[in-house]
């Protein structure tokens, strides 16, 4: 996992963001995804556009220490996505 | 399934069944939508659409697309094409009967899932309940479906005639490279003449649940909840996903909790007046519905694995909702113990 790395959605998935975070779909099987993500992420994150670090940028005025914190959290649950299946990552430039 | 985040109320459903037509060149006894001729007042093409570009819109992942026999559309594959444009998947259930090649080819797209109604494993056990030379034209599209390596279903209502053939339609799927769906009777449209004479008794049941539990490859839809087994916990619905994951649109646009629910009292609204938008979240029929509680179910042993069971079987039943579903398994063990262990 890196803070520069882009996502995007793997073959078959769609996303879309619900009040608890992420509800992933997959036309496999169908299956269905509860991610509590919150407000962490939204759908539009996973075109592979933006970064973790990009969508985390704008948050320097809370701390570096927070930032750091909120970081983490978001690839540790990118981590867990990914390990299902259901995005990959991939360099933005 | 996450239950709990189910129950915060999802912005919109997941699937929605959507029955494009009453028209049906079969008359199957136990039709859940009393289909036949096609009726006055079914969508336009215009009108569907709309309706495939306001669920796109909302974010709807998958449409379960049923009837009447979808094929009698003259614009059906040309709205599956629109709705695949969007992105959306298609569940497709048809009687089978009109598909040759040609069709088999627009069919051919990896959005498409196809089910295919087949009640019996030969033509003397199917076509009494299908319509005389049903089997054999299901047969053909198969083939046709098979030629192009086209996932297909075959779905089997259980009834006390199909009880009898499971394992032969196991067969049947397997020797054309299908999967086995079986779905539950309900006594809604036509089924609510044939119910008294083809609904499985309790004996019945408990006997089905255990094939069920040792047959981890069949798929039941959310049909099954109320008396599969822990074995199958992982592997679909624990719940009736009414207004809560799904909803169901009829040829005419009416908005209605599931498709088995198409009653005037559990009607939400209009695709043609309201906004489905708007039906979903603020609907009064949708919101009761998402509240409801079968509190006599709460302490059951069973309680996590279907929370009370289908509430449509519970209402034409006896008329009610909010009881427990009469074919749950803990009502099937008070006639007889339960083999499998709970």
């Amino acid at each position: 996992m890196e803070l520069t790395k882009g996502y995007r959605l793997a073959n078959g998935v769609q996303v879309r963001k619900e009040s608890f975070g992420l509800l992933f779909y997959d036309y496999k099987g169908p299956r269905l995804y509860f991610v509590p993500s919150k407000d962490l992420l939204t759908d539009s994150f996973f075109n592979g556009e933006k970064s973790v670090k990009d969508i985390t940028g704008s948050l320097a005025a809370s701390g570096e220490k927070s930032r750091k914190k909120i970081q983490e959290r978001i690839l540790k649950l990118l981590d867990i996505i990914e390990a299902k299946g259901l995005i990959y990552g991939q360099s933005i430039c | 399934m996450a239950n709990q985040y189910v129950e915060t109320g999802l912005c919109a459903p997941v699937n929605i069944t959507w029955e494009v037509t009453y028209n049906c060149n079969l008359s199957c006894i136990h039709c859940l939508s009393d289909s036949g001729p096609k009726r006055k007042g079914e969508l336009t093409t215009r009108e569907c659409l709309r309706v495939i570009d306001e669920l796109s819109a909302m974010k709807v992942f998958q449409l379960n697309i049923g009837g009447g026999e979808p094929f009698m559309r003259p614009d059906f594959l040309d709205l599956m094409d629109y709705a695949h444009k969007k992105g959306m998947v298609t569940c497709i259930s048809t009687n089978g009967t009109l598909i040759d090649r040609q069709i088999a080819k627009r069919l051919d797209h990896p959005l498409v899932y196809i089910q295919v109604s087949l009640d019996g494993a030969a033509p003397e056990s199917n076509d009494p309940i299908r319509g005389k030379g049903s089997f054999d034209k299901v047969l053909a599209a198969l083939d046709c479906l098979r030629e192009r390596n086209i996932e297909v279903s075959i779905n089997t209502v259980l009834t006390k005639l199909s009880i009898l053939e499971l394992d032969k339609m196991l067969d049947l799927a397997a020797s054309y490279g299908s999967k086995c769906r079986i779905s539950r009777f309900r006594p809604s449209g036509r089924g609510k003449e044939s119910w008294s004479r083809l609904n499985v008794s309790k004996d019945e049941m408990l006997e089905f649940s255990g094939w069920l539990n040792t047959h981890p490859g069949i798929s039941t839809g959310d049909s099954f909840f109320s008396v599969s087994g822990k074995e199958r916990r992982t592997l679909g619905l624990n719940m009736c996903g009414a207004c809560k994951l799904t909803c169901c649109i009829s040829p005419e646009g009416g908005i209605y909790p599931c498709a088995f629910l198409q009653e005037d009292d559990f009607r939400a609204g209009d695709f043609r007046e309201d906004s489905f938008l708007g039906l979903w979240i603020n609907s009064p029929v949708f919101n009761s519905f998402r509240q409801l509680e079968i509190k006599s179910c709460e302490s059951c042993y069973r309680f996590d694995l279907c929370h009370g069971g289908c509430p449509a079987i519970a209402y034409h039943t006896q008329r009610k909702l909010g009881i427990p579903d009469p074919g749950c398994l803990e009502n099937c063990i008070k006639v007889k113990p339960l083999k499998e262990t709970a």
